[in-house]
C-alpha cells in the first residue's frame, strides 16, 4: 500500500509576503513537496558589538531537497543586492543549496500553471 | 494557417528526433539486455515519444500508462490525483518511467515518490525533453533525449493547452501564440 501523504502546512495560515509566494506555496503542497516557509534566517554581517547589521531568509525550505528557495517577482536589474546576499550566505555555508527563481521563472510558473496575473506583479517594496 | 505558423523556429525536425528516439532505444536495450524492463508512459506528453521509443528496442518490454491530474484542476484536497492509475503492480519489475518533457521536475518527483512506495525492483526515468533551467526539485533522469534552453516548446506531444501534439517536429511557440 502507497505510504500515507506527508502533512503539510495549511497555506491560507500563512501570512506570505507576496502572492506569488502562497501560489508557490500551493504548487508544492498540490504535489506533496513538503516545505516551510522562512524557517531559516542566516546572519550575513555582524557590528562591532556582534549585533546582526544583515541576515538574509529564504523563502521556503524544502527538507526532502535540503534546499532554499527564494522568489522575486523583481525586475532583473533590481536583483543585484539579492544575488549578492545568496553570495554572501553561501560564502558563509560552502553547503548551503538556494534556488533564486527570477520573475522570468516566476512568469513561466504562472504560464506553465495558470496562475492569476497579479501573482507575478512587482511587489511594492 | 496551420500549427506550423505558431512555431518561432523548429528545434528537431522529424529526422533529428527519430536519431535521438534510436539512440535512446539503442541505449536501453544495451542496459537491460538480460531484463525485461516495464515502461510507464505518463500521459499525455509521453504517447508519441513512447510509442516510437518502444519500436526501437530490441528487448521484450511490457507497457503500462498514468495520469495525475495538472496543477489548477480542483481537487478536494488541493494535492496531485491520479486519474488513471497503472493497471498492473510494479512490485520486483524494472522500471522505466517515460515522460515527453521534465522542466521543473515536479510532476516525477511526485510520481517517483509514489512508484518508489510500490517497490520496483529498480526505477529509472527516460525523458525526450529535459529543461534543466526550470528545474525546482532535482533528480535524476537517466535517459534523455535533448537538453534544451529555457524555450516553450511544443510538438511531438508536447502541448500548450492541449494543442500541438500532433506536431512532428519539435518547435519554440511565438510569444505571440502563448496568452
Amino acid at each position: 500500500m502507497p505510504k500515507k501523504a506527508p502533512r503539510l502546512p495549511d497555506v491560507d495560515a500563512i501570512p506570505f509576503a507576496h502572492s506569488s509566494e502562497s501560489e508557490f506555496a500551493r504548487l508544492l503542497t498540490f504535489y506533496g513537496v513538503r516545505w516551510h516557509y522562512e524557517p531559516t534566517t542566516f546572519p550575513l554581517e555582524w557590528d562591532d558589538q556582534g549585533r546582526v547589521t544583515e541576515a538574509f531568509t529564504p523563502d521556503f525550505y524544502l527538507p526532502d531537497h535540503d534546499l532554499y528557495i527564494e522568489l522575486t517577482t523583481k525586475e532583473q536589474r533590481l536583483m543585484t543586492a539579492k544575488h549578492r546576499k545568496i553570495r554572501k550566505a553561501q560564502a558563509l555555508h560552502p553547503d548551503l543549496k538556494i534556488r533564486l527563481l527570477s520573475r522570468k521563472d516566476c512568469l513561466a510558473l504562472a504560464r506553465r500553471f495558470g496562475w492569476r496575473k497579479s501573482t507575478t506583479d512587482n511587489p511594492r517594496t | 494557417m496551420t500549427l506550423y505558423d505558431d512555431l518561432e523556429a523548429i528545434l528537431l525536425d522529424e529526422e533529428a528526433i527519430q536519431a535521438e528516439v534510436r539512440r535512446l532505444g539503442e541505449q536501453i536495450s544495451k542496459d537491460y539486455a538480460d531484463r525485461q524492463p516495464h515502461l510507464i508512459g505518463v500521459l499525455k506528453g509521453s504517447i508519441i515519444f513512447l510509442s516510437d521509443l518502444i519500436r526501437t528496442l530490441t528487448v521484450p518490454v511490457t507497457l503500462d500508462f498514468i495520469s495525475i491530474s495538472p496543477y489548477g484542476t480542483t481537487t478536494p484536497s488541493g494535492v496531485v490525483r491520479i486519474r488513471k492509475d497503472l493497471d498492473d503492480p510494479i512490485e520486483g519489475r524494472d522500471v522505466i518511467v517515460v515522460e515527453g518533457i521534465i522542466d521543473t521536475g515536479l510532476t516525477l518527483s511526485y510520481l517517483i515518490r509514489n512508484f518508489k512506495t510500490r517497490n520496483p525492483a529498480s526505477l529509472k526515468v527516460c525523458a525526450f525533453v529535459n529543461k534543466r533551467a526550470q528545474r525546482i526539485i532535482d533528480l535524476t533522469v537517466d535517459y534523455v533525449g535533448r537538453e534544451i534552453p529555457d524555450q516553450f516548446v511544443v510538438g511531438y506531444g508536447l502541448d500548450y493547452r492541449q494543442r500541438y501534439r500532433n506536431l512532428p517536429v519539435l518547435g519554440v511557440l511565438k510569444p505571440s501564440a502563448l496568452d
